[in-house]
């Protein structure tokens, strides 16, 4: 009798032998590809917008005010003043100290003034250098007065330097119109 | 007289079976970290650079403004004008209550088309603004 020979039965099995290679590049892609760029820049909070005709004119005590000018030829003007831009720093930081324990109605504001021909890089400049210094305030005063750095505050802590002690008040003016 | 030479009788093999999976979880993470939505941008632009600047932490509340070199006005994917910035960001801001506005403008700009673009937004009540910027080397 002629035996029937069972069929025997393939292992049917799928290579995996090289899905790591395809993973590998499946990473790879993501790894070029991908974008981790964050976006840095000067944050500001613009004032609320309040129709010309209810425009309430607020009297600033001089003492408090620190009044920056640029011009269209990129002249500087701190209180009448012409100082040069790296300049800023020095001059507003002892302000700045100054009035850390005034209360939050005597701290020094910061009011930028351009024209509207003013080159946007040196109102950033300038920009820079005011935000510059408030940090560097504020850094000093996280060390002696907590004893750490400015970055390990707690949140609470952060509140007080950031909100009660040095509140950063930088006022944008309106250009002034050329005609 | 010879000798033999110690050796650990256990396999001498780094097991690599789940190098896949590892694999897998790296790709997962790169997938999820990736924002591929790149927007087009029409202008050109050379940003400013300043030293004290921050980083912001939310991608997903970020609207963009970009001003070119020769003024043109790009929002978000749209060239436009400054009149209607207005709208747009009002719009926007109704949707998402705390939109940070980054203004990416070139650093040869005039402070009057930034001016107008500040009161346009503050119009619309976006007044959370970051004017973009890299770190000074």
């Amino acid at each position: 009798m002629v035996q029937i020979k069972k069929k025997k039965e393939i292992e049917a099995k799928i290579p995996d032998a090289g899905m790591s290679d395809i993973v590998f590049l499946l990473l790879l892609f993501f790894l070029v590809s991908t974008t981790i760029d964050v976006d840095t820049g000067i944050g500001l909070s613009l004032p609320e917008y309040v129709p010309p005709e209810e425009q309430e004119f607020v009297p600033l005590s001089k003492d408090r005010l620190a009044s920056l000018n640029i011009n269209e030829n990129g002249d500087v003007l701190l209180d009448g003043d012409i100082i040069a831009i790296p300049q800023i720093n020095e001059k507003l930081r002892p302000r700045i100290e100054s009035k850390i324990n005034l209360s939050s109605k005597k701290k020094l504001v910061v009011s930028v003034k351009t024209d509207r021909r003013t080159n946007y890089n040196l109102y950033i400049q300038a920009l820079d250098q005011i935000k510059f210094s408030y940090a560097e305030v504020q850094k000093a005063y996280a060390l002696t007065a907590y004893g750490k750095k400015f970055e390990d505050l707690t949140p609470e802590e952060n509140k007080v330097v950031t909100r009660e002690k040095i509140p950063i008040i930088i006022s944008i003016a309106e250009p002034e119109k050329i005609k | 007289m010879t000798f033999k030479k110690k050796r650990a009788n256990a396999k001498q093999e780094i097991p690599t079976s789940s190098m896949p999976d590892i694999i897998f979880m790296l790709l997962l993470f790169f997938m999820v970290a990736t924002t591929l939505r790149e927007r087009d941008v029409y202008v050109k632009f050379k940003l400013p650079e300043a030293v004290a600047i921050q980083k912001i932490e939310n991608k997903r509340l970020i609207s963009y403004i970009w001003v070119g070199k020769s003024g043109k006005i790009q929002l978000n994917d749209n060239l436009v004008k400054i009149e209607d910035i207005q709208d747009i960001m009002y719009k926007k801001r109704v949707e998402l209550p705390n939109v940070i506005v980054s203004l990416r403008i070139d650093k040869e700009s005039n402070m009057g088309v930034v001016h107008d673009i500040q009161q346009e937004l503050r119009k619309a009540d976006a007044r959370r603004i970051n004017y973009s910027s890299m770190l000074k080397q």
